[in-house]
């Protein structure tokens, strides 16, 4: 089951104190940057939970 | 690096050494105060973000010395009137420890090319070829044509040819450094070169056993070894022995690992323990020091570390046993 994004939380990449550490850290690439916005492609992502416990935001959960 | 000093009855200070840390998180599960914390374990291994491991909150630390205590790689150092407490006789010691033994080092370098910190120097004084060689070889100059063959074939660069002018040429075999492997008698086109391998003639050539002896020296740097066993698992010849931080066993139910996707636990193990075998993580129980990085940036929590035992002897205060108690699976 891939990731929820909660947006609102999120907010731009030009923004996030980790500079866009969840693209970093996504080696599927499920996670990138388009526009400035971080987008997840849900084919992509593997369920490694990575995002999840490191962004800085805690814009990115399960359910 | 980053400091906390406070005057009172006493100096007390507590400096954290960031390049000694590993981000175990032994420090923080132990700070009575809550006055560490542990940062970005992952992005800061894998160099996503530059941060310390490790942040020391100076309002709410109260300098007690008891996670400079517990490190077990001496990356928080309290001082009591500028005197380290690891050096005083009423705080705990660690026994952990690595050695080499160096008269029993034949200064292989299998320890220096494994260990995960680079810990490990070896100097070494390689015999002198020559002396464990022998024959002869004779180049006829009336019949070279210095065509350079030989040169280009020897394999241990030993032949040397110069050209003053045209005509003024010379061409010489340097003792020292041939061999007698007669790879350039072979390849000669003018045979211009008589040369012959003792060994080969006499069969097996007898050398002087000093003459081949292999001297040196093994510098093992402790301040950033981390007991992994590397050394001590790969020496051929036992010289190397360690005494590992905690015992006990750590625990692994991989159904839920990720393997090649995640790779958390093998980018923040400082002991090259883990790696990804089947598309799971697999830890090397061996080489492994029971710190628990790789268990707290699991994020399927598919890590456990079992510790049974800690290499820590003279804790005289309860306080501090209680504490440290729950790094410990069965208390001390």
């Amino acid at each position: 089951m891939p990731v929820n994004i909660d947006m609102e939380k999120c907010g731009k990449i030009k923004d996030c104190p980790g500079e866009g550490l969840c693209i970093k850290l996504c080696e599927q690439g499920a996670l990138v940057e388009e526009n400035g916005e971080l987008v997840l492609y849900p084919g992509k992502c593997d369920d490694c939970d990575l995002c999840i416990q490191n962004c800085p935001n805690q814009a990115i959960s399960k359910e | 690096m980053s400091t906390v000093v406070r005057e009172g009855n006493d100096k007390r200070s507590l400096d954290y050494i960031s390049n000694k840390c590993v981000g175990c998180g032994i420090c923080t599960d132990i700070c009575p105060t809550e006055a560490l914390k542990l940062g970005p374990v992952l992005p800061i291994a894998r160099g996503l973000v530059d941060m310390d491991y490790v942040k020391v909150n100076k309002n709410k630390c109260v300098l007690c010395g008891l996670c400079a205590s517990t490190c077990p790689f001496e990356a928080l150092v309290c001082k009591i009137d500028d005197k380290n407490i690891k050096d005083l006789s009423t705080y705990p010691e660690w026994k952990h420890n690595a050695e080499i033994d160096d008269d029993v080092c034949i200064y292989c370098k299998v320890c220096e090319t494994t260990c995960p910190r680079d810990a490990i120097t070896i100097k070494r004084e390689l015999p002198d070829r020559s002396k464990l060689v022998t024959g002869e070889i004779e180049i006829n100059k009336d019949a070279c044509i210095y065509c350079g063959i030989c040169k280009e074939m020897c394999p241990s660069q030993a032949v040397s040819i110069t050209r003053k002018t045209p005509i003024n040429r010379d061409i010489n075999v340097d003792e020292e450094k041939c061999v007698y492997c007669l790879v350039c008698k072979r390849a000669c086109p003018e045979d211009a070169i008589k040369a012959v391998c003792g060994a080969c003639s006499y069969g097996e050539y007898e050398i002087n056993p000093e003459d081949a002896e292999i001297k040196g020296i093994s510098i093992l740097k402790n301040d950033l070894c981390v007991n992994c066993g590397w050394c001590q698992e790969l020496c051929p010849v036992d010289a190397a022995k360690v005494i590992k931080p905690f015992e006990g066993e750590v625990l692994q139910d991989t159904a839920e690992c990720k393997g090649e996707s995640c790779h958390a636990c093998m980018d923040v193990c400082p002991c090259n323990a883990v790696n990804i075998v089947d598309n799971k993580s697999a830890i090397e129980q061996k080489f492994c020091i029971l710190c628990g990085a790789c268990s707290k940036v699991c994020p399927q929590n598919c890590i456990t570390i079992k510790r049974h035992k800690m290499n820590l002897i003279n804790i005289r205060s309860k306080s501090w046993q209680k504490q440290m108690n729950k790094l410990v699976s069965n208390g001390f």
